[in-house]
């Protein structure tokens, strides 16, 4: 058995409001969700002794966000930094929280995420990669990317935009029953249909939101974790992989590397594909959800369209993902409120949403140009 | 003659060699001196040996659209005038693949697995692009 299986638990999750919040700040952000997720935690400020930070799209110090956050909450870490990973970083910062609480260099990490991307964003007209090259063929935007992958697979496997619609639909169904949810009323696979393409074969209704919010969650041991305020979850399985080399790969375009991370996470958590009860996958195109199906074993390598078919991953369906609303609907926190949506469904706090009986949770996160991954598994304590 | 406004590259001395062949019509890239692996984008060492040897290869300007995309959205002023655009990813017959536009069709009439050969196009009198037309099998 896997020496860490079972042994790190996220103890506190916290949200700022979400949307467009003119006069909030990526700090101002960050710090509402760290208090939200220290009063959910029942801890004491001067616990937390690990800090970890996502700078996100619009904190001006960067790799440096850290010692600004830590500054702005009065903690002087023990143990601490900020990580880089777009929407992989969430899963990264917690797989760095559990190795760290397990190896008693820390016994109480806060990972904090605040941006303010609608208001202060980024205007997304750089080329999409490193230097300069992409743009001279006007290749750009992170939709882009995920064209290539949808109009890829949608000519090797007959994958159609219909069946993207489905994750779509899904998504805003669950965030219809989300009260802290951005965009809260339902659509069809028509609505889809009708929206206006962004980077063909993409459309409008394909992509995650823009949002300004915040998120922090707080990571100890299991074993510590037992005398806390709030029902036991457990980090079960932990897996992360990469691809750096875009071009040189032929199979970049197929994320290879989110196959080997869901495959670690598998393996530490003594889990398959056949004991998961409720996915939050990463959905900041509909076509990124197709491949986490696949990756995970959920069906066969270009099934996925037909897989999402139907209703089997909307509540109610054999499995359901991203009961929260995911990127698509609920907000976008770059898989933030992926993990924890996956918390309170271990908790059984979801209320209208909740998963019955659910036990196993898949929370995914990948990010940048089609580079990062990683896969966390969740397990009711 | 109006001003050419899109992106251009950076010339340095990495990538000059790639440039100035492009201006001549000929489309080359870095051919590792030790293990022979044609490389894409331009890099000053061979992503697989890591031998900093290498010479400037001639290819074919053949190739196929690996996948393909088209721009609706502007996301750069200076492609106003081009949108809806598209964008494919070329898989070169040489083996690398990179990124380029298909010139001289309509948008939705190319798929992936289309035959390519590339065409020159000379924006300012310093730069001339590599894009690609379909070519018949």
């Amino acid at each position: 058995m896997h020496p860490l299986r079972d042994k790190t638990a996220i103890v506190g999750v916290g949200a700022s409001p979400q949307g467009k919040l003119p006069g909030s700040t990526a700090l101002s952000l960050a710090v509402e969700a760290f208090k939200r997720a220290l009063d959910d935690s029942g801890l004491k400020k001067s616990q937390i002794d690990g800090l970890l930070t996502f700078p996100g799209t619009t904190a001006p110090e960067e790799g440096y966000n850290y010692l600004r956050v830590g500054e702005a909450l009065g903690i002087d870490p023990r143990y601490t930094g900020s990580m880089k990973m777009g929407g992989g970083s969430c899963g990264a910062l917690l797989h760095q929280a559990a190795l760290a609480v397990n190896a008693g260099m820390a016994n109480y990490v806060a990972c904090v995420f605040g941006d303010a991307a609608a208001t202060g964003g980024v205007r997304f007209d750089r080329a999409s990669g490193w230097g300069d090259s992409l743009g001279i063929w006007g290749f750009m935007s992170a939709c882009a990317n995920s064209a290539i992958t949808a109009s890829r697979h949608m000519a090797l496997y007959g994958t159609t935009s219909r069946q993207l619609g489905e994750i779509a639909v899904a998504c805003r169904k669950h965030a219809s029953m989300n009260p802290n949810a951005v965009m809260r009323k339902p659509i069809t696979i028509e609505d889809h249909q009708a929206s206006r393409w962004i980077v063909k074969p993409l459309r409008l209704l394909d992509c995650c939101l823009i949002s300004d919010g915040g998120v922090c969650y707080i990571v100890t041991t299991a074993e510590r974790a037992k005398d806390l305020k709030q029902p036991l979850v457990l980090v079960s399985g932990m897996g992360q992989a990469y691809t750096t080399r875009n071009m040189e790969r032929e199979d970049w375009w197929y994320v290879p590397h989110q196959k080997l991370a869901i495959e670690d996470a598998y393996r530490m958590a003594g889990v398959g594909p056949k004991d998961i009860d409720v996915c939050q996958l990463y959905d900041n195109f509909t076509s990124s959800v197709l491949l986490w199906f696949e990756h995970g074993g959920f069906c066969k390598v270009g099934e996925s369209g037909s897989f999402v078919e139907g209703g089997r991953i909307q509540l109610g369906g054999e499995l359901p993902i991203n009961t929260a609303g995911g990127n698509l609907s609920e907000s976008y926190m770059e898989g933030w409120l992926h993990l924890v949506e996956g918390v309170r469904q271990m908790r059984g706090a979801c209320g209208e949403r909740q998963v019955e009986d659910a036990e196993v949770c898949l929370v995914t996160g990948r990010g940048a140009a089609l580079n990062t991954s990683n896969v966390t598994i969740l397990r009711k304590g | 003659m109006s001003e050419y406004r899109k992106p251009l590259p950076t010339i340095t001395d990495e990538n000059r060699p790639f440039w100035e062949g492009c201006r001549e019509g000929k489309l080359r890239l870095q051919k590792c001196g030790e293990c022979g692996h044609i490389r894409y984008p331009i890099s000053h060492v061979c992503p697989d040996c890591l031998s900093y040897e290498f010479t400037w290869t001639p290819l074919s300007g053949r190739g196929e659209v690996f996948s393909y995309v088209v721009f609706h959205q502007l996301y750069n002023k200076a492609f106003a005038d081009d949108i809806p655009y598209n964008v494919a990813l070329v898989q070169l017959e040489e083996g690398p693949r990179m990124y380029s536009n298909i010139v001289g069709v309509d948008n939705d009439a190319v798929k992936v697995g289309d035959k390519l050969e590339v065409v020159f196009d000379p924006v300012t009198p310093e730069v001339t692009i590599p894009k690609f037309r379909l070519r018949q099998a």
